[in-house]
């Protein structure tokens, strides 16, 4: 993956982790992944159409993902299942939305696609034949967000 | 008479958001819709002094929503509210008759700010 698509997902990240967590965020090391790997409990799986393809993954402890939702539903106690997976979804659809802005930046034009769940231990994930890049972004006390990107040029996938 | 306003999210986790900061601010929220046709459909049931739109949504997105509600009362008062913050995006929407365009995630009082403008109006 080329390195100027990371940027864009750093930065949107530190900007709604700011906005929605009330917290400054911290860039990790990045790391490629392997063609095959473990997810984390609580993912968000987005996927980016248009002048790039692919799919991000948002990957989270399910500790840091009841400490996130409950930061994004104003420290609500008792707080539905149903409610705290929206706003995680719904974190994964802005950071990915915010992305799509500065990708267009770029020079790409993209599209997301809305946001599923895949919840549970010990789930495998490839992502075939675009090779996935790690962003981890720490969240403070939350904990950390990983954050699995992987996108081709559109040209590049029909040539292939 | 409180002013009457459609949601439109396919997020309950928005919907909940937008509904609090609506009605502490002394709006009505007549409706709750998670994707385009639902809000085309309630748009015409309820007639809303306003609508929010998001745009990313199952079934049908909120620009196509949008060009349907402004279509059948071309005046609408339609406010995007979307995470899709890029240029083609806003350009598309005010081309087709969106009165503001506001970018999640937003502050509770943007929102109150362009709900108000267009209501006074
Ligand atoms: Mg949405």
């Amino acid at each position: 993956m080329r390195a100027e698509f990371v940027n864009p997902f750093v930065q949107a990240t530190c900007d709604v982790v700011r906005l929605t967590m009330g917290t400054e965020p911290k860039l990790g090391s990045l790391s490629a992944r392997p063609k095959i790997f473990t997810a984390t409990e609580f993912n968000v799986s987005c996927g980016i159409v248009g002048d790039l393809v692919g799919g991000v993954l948002y990957g989270l402890s399910s500790e840091t993902a009841y400490s996130v939702a409950k930061q994004m539903l104003g420290g609500m106690e008792e707080i539905p299942d149903e409610l705290s997976t929206s706003a995680l979804a719904e974190l994964g659809n802005m950071i990915s939305g915010n992305t799509s802005s500065k990708l267009q930046a770029l020079g790409f034009v993209c599209d997301i696609t809305p946001p599923s769940i895949i919840r549970g231990t010990n789930i495998s994930i490839s992502t075939i034949d675009i090779p996935a890049l790690v962003i981890p972004i720490e969240l403070g006390a939350h904990g950390s967000l990983e954050i699995t990107v992987s996108l081709k040029e559109r040209a590049a996938v029909k040539a292939a | 008479m409180a002013k009457r306003i459609l949601i439109t999210d396919d997020a309950l986790f928005m919907r909940v958001t937008l509904k609090n900061i609506l009605t502490q601010n002394g709006f009505e929220v007549v409706g709750e819709a998670a994707n385009g046709r639902e809000a085309v459909e309630l748009y015409s049931s309820l007639k809303p002094d306003l609508v929010t739109m998001d745009i990313t949504m199952p079934e049908m997105d909120g620009l196509e929503a949008l060009k349907q509600i402004r279509a059948s009362d071309p005046q609408a008062k339609v406010v995007m509210c979307t995470a899709m913050g890029q240029k083609n995006m806003v350009v598309e929407a005010v081309q087709n008759g969106a009165k503001d365009f506001i970018v999640k995630p937003f502050q509770p009082e943007r929102v109150i700010e362009a709900v108000s403008k267009l209501l006074a109006a």
